[in-house]
């Protein structure tokens, strides 16, 4: 089954899981600039980091006919520096018009900090100067929900976001409903230890239902998988689940949400 | 059993015959690091991290619905609405 993977790091792997995931059915991806494991030093670093996501990586996905597509920011780890923040803020527009660029992500919290929430609501304001779509990262383990909820606060209280125009990530049985029911989109990290298995994202899509909830596989550089979507695929055929909704959840979802943006090359993707 | 809005696709005991072995194994791996930390030297009791295990036990075994939600805030720092007042923003 043809799907899209919304949120994978493949700067963190290797050209032969390309050809994998191109295999396994993956058309188009988006990666959302993130933490490299440790903390840069300078705004250059990052200049290089979103060449690379604008530049290297989308012809690398397509030698396996793969749409490539990024988002770009300051991850909620490095907010912490404040200083460098706004540097990496302020040369982010440099990037916005490159071909492969959806929005403004993955930003969010880390450990909910009063600085990660100032540098959150400074990207805020960037996505909205530019009318550029937001991808969120969630925090994880015991700072999940009170992030979650310090995050739709922020959301919520700027009247200029759409919130249709929001993905907020990593969601978990504790925190989708109250992302789903305030309008945005929620996407579910099938993750092998922090966040959650194929089995639980089956469950919460029967709890939830299909609209604006999508899976992704985070595909990182720490202990992940890179063809999680189709392992959430087996689990709802397995339990008996239809095509028309698997598709919906791996396919036509992340396409009407990535629609939103003028990149998104919504004709070239195989229907 | 399910209080369950969206009914699953599989009946509750499909569900079970299908899953039961993986849940005994987690059961199993449950059972085995309790009786780790029985046989390792000092004391764990008195930690927060074994009072949570615990607290998560008992709503595994309660009647109660939406186990993997409250286990979830269970393990999580509460939400205070209060927050940007804390942090002096706006």
């Amino acid at each position: 089954m043809d799907y899209i993977d919304p949120h994978i790091h493949m700067v963190s792997r290797t050209t032969d899981d390309y050809e994998t995931l191109a295999r396994m059915g993956c058309v188009a991806m988006s990666e959302p600039a993130f933490w490299a494991g440790f903390d840069r030093g300078s705004v250059e670093s990052f200049r290089d980091y979103f060449r690379q996501l604008t530049q290297f990586e989308p012809k690398r996905a397509a030698q396996f006919g793969i749409q490539h597509y990024t988002w770009l920011c300051i991850n909620a780890k490095e907010a912490e520096n404040v200083s460098l923040s706004r540097e990496v803020i302020a040369m982010i527009p440099e990037f916005l018009a490159a071909s492969n660029v959806l929005g403004i992500g993955e930003i969010g919290l880390n450990k909910n900090t009063k600085n990660e929430s100032t540098i959150f609501l400074e990207h805020l304001d960037l996505a909205v100067k530019y009318d550029q779509q937001i991808l969120i990262h969630t925090p994880h383990l015991e700072d999940k929900y009170q992030g979650t909820r310090m995050i739709l606060d922020m959301l919520m209280q700027n009247s200029r976001v759409d919130r249709s125009r929001v993905l907020v990530d990593h969601v978990e049985e504790h925190t989708i409903q109250t992302v789903l029911d305030n309008g945005f989109w929620a996407g579910m990290t099938l993750y092998p230890v922090t966040k959650c298995t194929p089995q639980r994202a089956a469950d919460m899509i029967e709890r939830f239902g299909s609209e604006r909830l999508m899976a992704n596989s985070a595909g990182d550089w720490g202990p992940s998988k890179p063809t999680a979507i189709p392992d959430l695929i087996m689990e709802l055929k397995r339990r008996g689940h239809s095509r028309a909704l698997i598709r919906k959840i791996v396919y036509e979802n992340p396409r009407q949400f990535f629609s939103q943006s003028k990149n998104f090359r919504n004709d070239q993707i195989p229907v | 059993m399910s209080t369950d809005r969206t009914p699953s696709a599989r009946t509750a005991e499909q569900i079970l015959s299908e899953e039961y072995l993986i849940a005994r194994s987690k059961i199993l791996d449950l059972a085995a690091t309790l009786d780790r930390l029985d046989r390792a030297n000092g004391s764990v009791e008195a930690l927060t991290q074994m009072k949570l295990l615990e607290q998560g036990m008992a709503i595994l075994q309660d009647n109660q619905p939406d186990k993997a939600k409250r286990v979830q805030l269970l393990l999580s720092r509460p939400y205070d609405p209060d927050w940007r007042k804390t942090y002096g923003l706006h």
